[in-house]
């Protein structure tokens, strides 16, 4: 793909139309991916695609448009729908196109190259053997996959900014089935990679993660004392994250609008978002506006600090943005997203928070995020499944039963923080380590 | 036509010349526009333009998927190239003849949000949203979109078909948040159809605006559901997404195939209950589930999944077929070139049943009355599903009583199908997006009012 020659041709149409501010945002990525079934490679798929966004202001309204089709034709099309675009626009909130922060510091993240099919193939096929070999009642429905991708991301604009950044990495995963005296269970891991010990000791969690779910029973009801693992309380922090975005507080979608300086968690609860961060999926130096990333504390010792802002909403707050501005892909409008948001870890080892429970729920599953977690009112009713705390120990398997509340409220209540963060690397943008929390409304039996 | 005969034939021949016993591409145009309104202004308008094509090859029950957005006669050679080499090892003279084949439009759109002014689409917006606003004071946010595509496809195969088809499709969506100034409830809702803006010709867009605001301002003045063991009944429409979460996925050869459902190795036995019979049919004229052929290039059918209670078939994609020995159902589907085809539902629902509404109500001494419905997600291993309660009545002594709010509903697939006792008469249909590996497709969910004689609520109190 030539993007050179098409950001040519469209800097020199939007010239003509008479454009004193626009932006092109172009993308490419690449990526490679296998899974297995049954001992044998079942698919391997490999993925090129690129596309070229143009965004301009006209009468102090922001238009887009967008396209995969890579002609001079469309380039010149594209500019003139993203001018028509911008004049039906009503909304009279400022919009920028953005003159460049003073530094951008690099990203450290080393950008790997994607490997090749036999390296790949073998990696997931190796996965799969030494989940069959963990245990007997591994069984068929067992999958393993490695994946790998690059992606190349450029900015420029009429002010003469031009940025670029380059990312790849790669992960494996393995989706362990064991099948004992008709029941069915399954547990996934993934994790970056690694060499046959490490792809070992994957199948080997997976398998033992999957074990240990067997022959679950049911929980009483009522309010429980509860451990959420740091994966789970990962996947809550994906769900109620946008509270924290200034575009939600400032169309009254969240209920942190005005809270700023107030202590809305518990003093052991600091959550930062790092964009520079080595677990983090994709690290960049700059966000889809061209702003400048950086490391700030969302929560500190409790207390709200800020939120996430793009340009248009930091103006209207007079802040300065915090480079939390990006485009999900060239066909996204910018809209304000984290990029490692991280419940950080507190001094508590896990041992010690279970001991502090003493009788209760060592929470490891939470199903149907999407659905049953709301965060415009902050209210969550889930199905969870996990372990039954006794004696300050983990013990026996639970499973459906739902844990409902409020995630300002869980934020509040929460005890202790281990001193372990789980990483979704690299696969999602969110990490937590373990939290305790009190009398959480559970329903079973 | 978005490529030529003979570079499809060339491209075909070489994803097929280290030995792949079948090969495919299959090549899309994309018009997506959409405009979205908040804060009573519109705010964002943008349209995209996706085009590419995905070459798959086939050993056996083995894949390999290879998509680009480069569609120059190189840049699809080269992605035939990787497709054989990953695929085989041999070196074989292949000759592809394709013949055009055409299969009947029964879903023709007439006014496509493409061609359409842009002021016609905001004043539809606005006429949505706006209604919504001014339902109540409470009402203090309002969001709005409307999203209008125009999806054209070309897919070819070693087996000599090459046709091609062009799928327009509409749909309105309004989110209203209801305030009393301590706490937000929303409402939600989205109506969609396989056709163009004509869909307004029998949708009232005021009337969407208003079901949304109506429904926050329930939740607002609703108390939290209480949890436990009960009877539920829940509603026509979107109330289909049990069946969609609960069974359908179940159904998709994805999971059967491999054995990873629960529904595997189950046909001719009896799953349910005599009253259900449940339908996916992606022919059904404007749904917007419906297209009038699949992915793989097959027309869409009417496949009856479970008839009286007794398990009739799955939806099959070709790889399933292999897999399974069995027909392909036309339901191979994908969000776009980008992703590998697989089984997926079009428009499923549970048919009418013997009972009348009022009964089903009358018959519940104590439980929740599911007007509508959220989104929830399933595990087809286990069957362990989960969804949300968006708008919730208690039921006493056989009459809907107060509003409740915060109710999800849990259990699994095969205790579900045989607890649903009662099936009404009103059937009708909703919309929503289902995602799963080949990407998110529009499908419809559907039933009458259903009575589930008992289920795990999940509540707050």
């Amino acid at each position: 793909m030539n993007f050179d020659q098409m950001k040519e041709t469209l800097l020199a149409a939007a010239k003509r139309a008479g454009l004193q501010e626009y932006e092109i945002y172009a993308m490419s990525e690449r990526s490679v991916s296998t899974e297995t079934l049954r001992h044998e490679i079942s698919s391997f798929s490999l993925s090129e695609s690129g596309g070229i966004s143009f965004r301009c202001i006209v009468d102090g309204r922001m238009g887009y448009a967008s396209t995969e089709l890579l002609t001079e034709a469309e380039m010149e099309a594209l500019v003139d729908r993203a001018m028509d675009n911008a004049k039906s626009i009503e909304s009279e909130d400022e919009v920028f196109i953005y003159h460049g922060s003073e530094y951008y510091e690099a990203v450290n993240a080393p950008v790997e190259p994607i490997p090749d099919a036999a390296t790949l193939k073998a990696c997931a096929l190796l996965l799969e053997q030494s989940a069959y070999e963990a245990h007997p009642s591994v069984s068929d429905g067992t999958q393993a996959g490695a994946l790998a991708f690059e992606c190349e991301t450029l900015l420029c604009n009429s002010h003469g900014l031009e940025l670029h950044n380059r990312v790849g990495s790669s992960g494996v995963y393995i989706d362990a089935v064991v099948k004992q005296d008709d029941e069915s269970v399954s547990a996934f891991e993934v994790a970056k990679g690694g060499d046959a010990d490490a792809l070992r000791a994957l199948a080997t969690c997976a398998v033992d993660g999957a074990r240990a779910k067997l022959k679950a029973s049911r929980v009483p009801s009522g309010a429980t004392d509860c451990v959420i693992s740091g994966r789970q309380m990962r996947s809550m922090l994906s769900a109620f994250w946008s509270m924290f975005s200034a575009e939600m507080v400032q169309h009254g979608m969240s209920l942190l609008k005005g809270r700023v300086g107030e202590a809305i968690a518990a003093s052991c609860v600091t959550i930062t978002d790092d964009p520079r961060r080595a677990e983090c999926p994709i690290q960049t130096s700059f966000d889809g506006e061209g702003v400048a990333t950086y490391r700030k504390s969302v929560i500190e010792d409790g207390v709200l600090k800020t939120y996430l802002y793009d340009l248009k909403t930091a103006k209207k707050d007079g802040v300065v943005s915090t480079g939390n501005g990006q485009r999900g892909s060239y066909t996204s409008p910018v809209s304000i997203a984290p990029y490692c948001f991280c419940l950080e870890a507190g001094t508590t080892s896990l041992g010690d928070m279970l001991a502090a429970v003493g009788e209760g729920l060592y929470i490891t599953e939470l199903k149907g995020i999407h659905a049953g977690a709301d965060a415009v009112t902050g209210d969550f009713s889930l199905e969870a499944a996990g372990f039954r705390v006794r004696e300050g120990k983990i013990a026996e398997p639970v499973k459906t039963f739902t844990v409902a509340g409020n995630f300002l409220e869980l934020l509040r209540g929460i005890e202790a923080v281990s001193d372990k963060v789980a990483f979704g690397y690299p696969i999602t943008a969110f990490a937590s380590a373990d939290v305790l929390v009190r009398g959480v409304s559970v329903a079973g039996e | 036509m978005i490529l030529e005969k003979k570079l499809l034939e060339q491209v075909l021949a070489v994803a097929q010349s280290t030995g792949a016993d079948f090969a495919e591409v299959y090549a899309e145009r994309t018009l997506n526009d959409s405009v979205h309104l908040l804060d009573k202004k519109i705010d964002q308008i943008s349209n995209n333009v996706i085009s590419g094509a995905g070459i798959r090859a086939f050993l056996g029950t083995r894949t390999v998927y290879a998509s680009t957005s480069d569609l120059s006669r190189e840049g699809l050679l080269r992605c035939a190239a990787d497709v054989a080499a990953a695929i085989g090892e041999g070196r074989e003279q292949v000759s592809i003849r394709l013949g055009e084949r055409m299969f009947p439009n029964i879903h023709p759109a007439v006014r496509i949000s493409s061609s359409v002014a842009g002021s016609v689409k905001t004043d539809l917006l606005k006429a949505a949203c706006f209604a919504a606003i001014e339902y109540d004071d409470a009402i203090t946010q309002v969001t709005g979109t409307l999203v209008g595509v125009d999806h054209t496809i070309q897919i070819a195969n070693s087996e000599g078909l090459l046709t091609t088809d062009r799928h327009i499709r509409t749909r309105i969506a309004v989110s209203a948040i209801a305030s009393d100034g301590n706490e937000n409830q929303s409402g939600f809702y989205g109506p969609g159809r396989g056709m163009g803006l004509e869909m307004f010709d029998f949708i009232d867009p005021r009337e969407v605006g208003k079901t949304a605001a109506a429904q926050a301002m329930v939740n607002l003045r609703a108390d939290y559901c209480p949890a436990g063991q009960m009877t539920v009944a829940i509603e026509n429409g979107f109330g289909g997404v049990i069946f969609h979460e609960a069974c359908g996925h179940s159904l998709e050869a994805t999971s059967v195939a491999i054995g990873n459902s629960e529904m595997a190795g189950k046909l001719g036995q009896k799953i349910a209950n005599e009253k259900v019979t449940a339908i996916d049919d992606g022919t059904i004229p404007g749904a917007w589930g419906s297209v009038n052929i699949d992915d793989e290039g097959n027309p869409t059918q009417r496949n009856v999944l479970i008839e009286n209670g007794v398990l009739k078939n799955y939806m099959i994609d070709r790889l399933g077929s292999r897999r399974m020995g069995m027909p392909m159902t036309g339901n191979s589907r994908r969000q776009s070139y980008a992703y590998e085809p697989t089984s997926r539902m079009t428009n499923t629902y549970i048919d009418n049943g013997p009972d009348k509404n009022e009964d089903i109500i009358a018959s519940i001494e104590y439980g929740l009355y599911a007007k509508r419905m959220g989104g929830g997600s399933v595990d087809p291993l286990t069957g362990a599903f989960n969804f949300s309660v968006s708008e919730g009545y208690i039921v006493r002594n056989g009459e809907i009583c107060e509003a409740v709010r915060g109710a999800s509903l849990i259990g699994t697939g095969t205790q579900i199908l045989g607890d649903i006792d009662m099936v009404g008469q009103n059937l009708e249909r909703g919309q929503g997006m289902c995602g799963s590996s080949s990407g998110s497709v529009p499908t419809d969910v559907g039933q009458p009012l259903i009575r589930v004689a008992r289920m795990t609520v999940v509540g707050r109190s």
